[in-house]
């Protein structure tokens, strides 16, 4: 066999399901025609980057300084990094200076390079369940040990659940809120409750940090703003990127934000050096680096986000499914109706033409995941197959 | 400790690159700049093709929708396409766009193909002096990095690298045009090695050749690469186009399976860690440009000049030094054996190198000579001035 074992297992975890769905909805895309499927399978928004982002990119492009695309520091350019810590030091009132913002390719991106650069063979990392399925596989890229912990029935944090799981072996926690794949915003209380508990460890010896996945920062639908981590914890590393609020998915530019109260930042940082290099992202795309700086306070229009979530919600409980409210993000995880869930999603493939993605890719069996990032069209010619299934499934 | 024992390692074994580059920072300090000679650096200075850049900006200036989001993790079917008719037209082998995945550079494409290839204690072979970051590539994936040394000439030692083929042997990374050496490989050398290779196929274990060819179209004089799919069948070649195209901070290159592996599991694992590695996929605006540029090249001519400038200079001042065949490195002996001796020394002069330790061979050192002309010319004298003192 060419492909290791290792490549193997990690390809069988997940094979099941996943290929047997995806060839299922190529052939029914040659069936029907791919504008009468309904795919709420993905989460690549339909959106484009603001006007004045395209403008900046064709004005950086079309005039370019010799050396526009050449390599520079490991961590990305200073004024970049400069620009950004700025708008980090206006949103929390701390100081950020550039050294405290290490560019990267990607959410994603940032959050190897972190692990690699903190984690040993054995160390644990929490993960409130459900979650982002790829965590898993970025845990374990590095030799660290994924620990779940459930989330309350609203996906809200249960601190008692935390708590329990935590050991010597424990380095981080890893928080996603506006939260994929459930749209939980977590409170600013559960997040201070889970600030007094890590502190209290720290007095046992047990340095953990908290890490937050914040790509979806910018899509809350409450009054509330998002709740400022680095305000509320000493020990927090934000890994963020432009995918979602600059709609800029496909090409891979986000960074990570290290709190100035982390004394070991300048370690860290070097740690990360090497890491970026060792892991062969090397550095974030130089031309969206230069893009993204001046767009720090941009947001994708949220109004669309939120009268998206609003009608197909609202549809879902006419139709009689058991979902929790989303508040950010653009994903909502309703209960299925049939115990086994891909049972379910076949159905809703097979008689309603509608794609959604089975609750056991984030996790958590019996749900099933919608991405509603998609035009609104979509969403409207899908509604009437929704309040079936749940005629048919929920007996209303 | 918030950072893992094993990059606290990898950074106390390269804190001699820390001092160095201080040290280079402290004397552009006192002395200026441009009476610094950096030779330290491979930022290639090559500017994209004007058609390029002008192709980027229409593209731009064009209402299109959708242009900057994901797409498969594989990258763009209609850049794959291109790509693959470039590499049916030179190599004569059946290429398709499923042959081909787009990467965040070669850095990239290696990390993807040995996530994909290796077990934990598998491995690799390398031919030293060599690019250490194949060994965290290696390392990254739980393989171990199993160093052959080259022949006088820095060509392959094809009885030793057959004698350090064990059980584990995985793969074979080859690195042609050749970074620190400048050296290109032969036909011949990589045959002999394919043979070596074919012998141990017959007896049950498959190697594979990792073909690493960034510096591909950096070759000078007379000499051609030879196209190592046909040389071989088990072989995946890696490309950017950091240096072809002057693109090297944008991160965009590809893998290339060769047609010859019967396995579309291999490419499906690829893809896979292309994703779990956290690249997810090459950068969507590059990978549009790049396919369509597989023929371009550089101004060869540009660094032909560099190269036999550094050259005359390192000979006139004494220095053992090999004529480089392709990419923009020359690699001269030291005169004396403790090359960071020698590194220090040269520091005195304002000339900034890598000891060649730097590249597991004690007793060398790199000047990466993609500096402005004016550059070379200036470091001259302190080159004199070095050589004397060993004379």
């Amino acid at each position: 066999m060419i492909v290791s074992d290792s490549m193997n297992r990690l390809v069988a975890d997940q094979e099941g399901w996943t290929r047997k769905m995806f060839e299922a909805a190529i052939q029914m895309r040659k069936e029907y025609g791919p504008e009468n499927i309904y795919d709420f399978s993905l989460g690549n928004p339909d959106i484009e980057p603001p006007h004045e982002l395209r403008k900046k990119l064709i004005d950086t492009i079309c005039d370019p300084a010799l050396g526009t695309h050449r390599y520079m520091q490991n961590n990305g350019y200073e004024e970049v990094r400069d620009e950004i810590a700025a708008y980090l030091s206006e949103r929390t009132g701390l100081p950020f200076r550039s050294r405290h913002v290490f560019m990267s390719i990607g959410c994603a991106g940032a959050i190897n390079i972190l692990f690699k650069s903190m984690l040993n063979q054995g160390d644990e990392v929490i993960l409130p369940n459900p979650f982002f399925w790829e965590f898993k596989n970025y845990v374990e890229n590095f030799g660290g040990i994924p620990k779940f912990v459930e989330t309350q029935d609203d996906f809200q944090l249960d601190i008692g659940a935390i708590e329990e799981a935590i050991t010597d072996k424990t380095k981080v926690l890893l928080l996603n809120s506006p939260n994929n794949p459930t749209g939980a915003v977590y409170t600013k209380e559960s997040l201070e409750q889970v600030a007094a508990l890590l502190y209290k460890e720290r007095k046992k010896g047990r340095e953990i940090y908290l890490v937050a996945d914040e790509a979806y920062r910018k899509i809350i639908y409450g009054e509330e703003p998002l709740p400022e981590l680095f305000n509320i914890y000493d020990l927090v590393i934000s890994a963020t990127s432009h995918s979602k609020d600059l709609a800029l998915p496909g090409e891979r530019i986000g960074y990570l934000a290290i709190s100035p109260n982390i004394p070991e930042v300048d370690l860290l940082v070097s740690g990360l050096m090497i890491a970026i290099r060792a892991l062969g992202f090397v550095n974030a795309p130089a031309l969206f680096q230069r893009v993204v700086a001046e767009f720090q306070r941009n947001s994708v229009s949220v109004a669309d986000y939120q009268k998206k979530r609003d009608i197909l919600y609202g549809t879902l409980m006419e139709a009689g499914f058991e979902c929790v409210k989303p508040m950010g993000a653009f994903y909502m995880f309703p209960k299925s109706p049939l115990p086994d869930e891909v049972d379910f999603v076949f159905r809703m493939q097979q008689e309603e033409r509608i794609l959604v993605v089975p609750g056991r890719g984030f996790g958590r069996k019996g749900y099933f995941r919608i991405a509603y990032c998609v035009p609104m069209e979509t969403i409207r010619k899908a509604l009437p197959g929704f309040l079936r299934a749940g005629k048919h499934y929920i007996g209303r | 400790m918030v950072i893992s024992n094993r990059i606290s390692r990898l950074m106390e074994n390269s804190s001699w690159i820390r001092a160095m580059f201080e040290e280079g920072e402290r004397l552009k300090k006192a002395y200026g700049a441009e009476n610094v000679f950096d030779f330290t650096l491979g930022n290639p200075i090559t500017e994209p093709p004007k058609e390029l850049k002008k192709e980027i900006c229409d593209l731009l200036s064009r209402e299109t929708s959708g242009m900057h989001r994901y797409m498969s993790n594989s990258g763009y079917e209609e850049v794959r396409e291109q790509i693959a008719a470039f590499h049916r037209e030179n190599s004569r082998l059946p290429f398709t766009g499923s042959h081909i995945i787009m990467t965040v550079g070669s850095a990239g494409a290696i990390n993807v193909t040995l996530k994909a290839l290796l077990d934990p204690g598998d491995e690799v072979i390398v031919l030293s002096p060599f690019f250490v970051e194949f060994m965290f590539y290696i390392e990254n994936h739980g393989g171990v990095m199993k160093l052959v040394e080259t022949r006088e000439d820095f060509h392959i030692d094809v009885d030793a690298v057959e004698k350090a083929i064990t059980e584990r042997t995985k793969a074979i990374i080859l690195n042609s045009p050749n970074n620190p050496t400048g050296v290109v490989y032969h036909e011949k050398e990589i045959r002999e090695l394919a043979a070596i290779l074919e012998k141990k196929r017959g007896e049950g274990q498959r190697i594979f050749i990792i073909s690493d060819e960034a510096y591909r179209k950096i070759v000078y004089d007379n000499v051609t690469l030879p196209d190592a799919f046909n040389l071989y069948a088990d072989t995946v070649a890696v490309f950017s186009h950091s240096k072809d195209l002057g693109l090297a901070g944008e991160r965009i290159g590809y893998i290339a399976v060769s047609p010859r592996i019967d396995d579309q599991g291999l490419i499906d694992a690829m893809i896979f860690a292309n994703r779990i590695l956290g690249f997810i996929n090459a950068p969507a605006l590059m990978q549009r440009l790049v396919g369509r540029y597989q023929k371009n090249s550089v101004d060869v001519a540009d660094y032909r000049q560099r190269r036999n400038a550094i050259y005359s200079i390192l000979v006139e001042a004494g220095f053992n030094v090999k004529l480089p065949e392709g990419t923009f490195y020359i690699f001269p002996k030291s005169p004396i054996v403790d090359d960071v001796e020698l590194i220090r020394v040269m520091l005195e002069h304002r000339i900034l190198a890598v000891p060649g330790v730097g590249f597991g061979r004690k007793g060398y050192f790199r000047i990466a000579y993609c500096v402005e002309m004016d550059v070379i010319e200036k470091s001259r004298q302190a080159f004199l001035e070095v050589g004397a003192l060993f004379r």
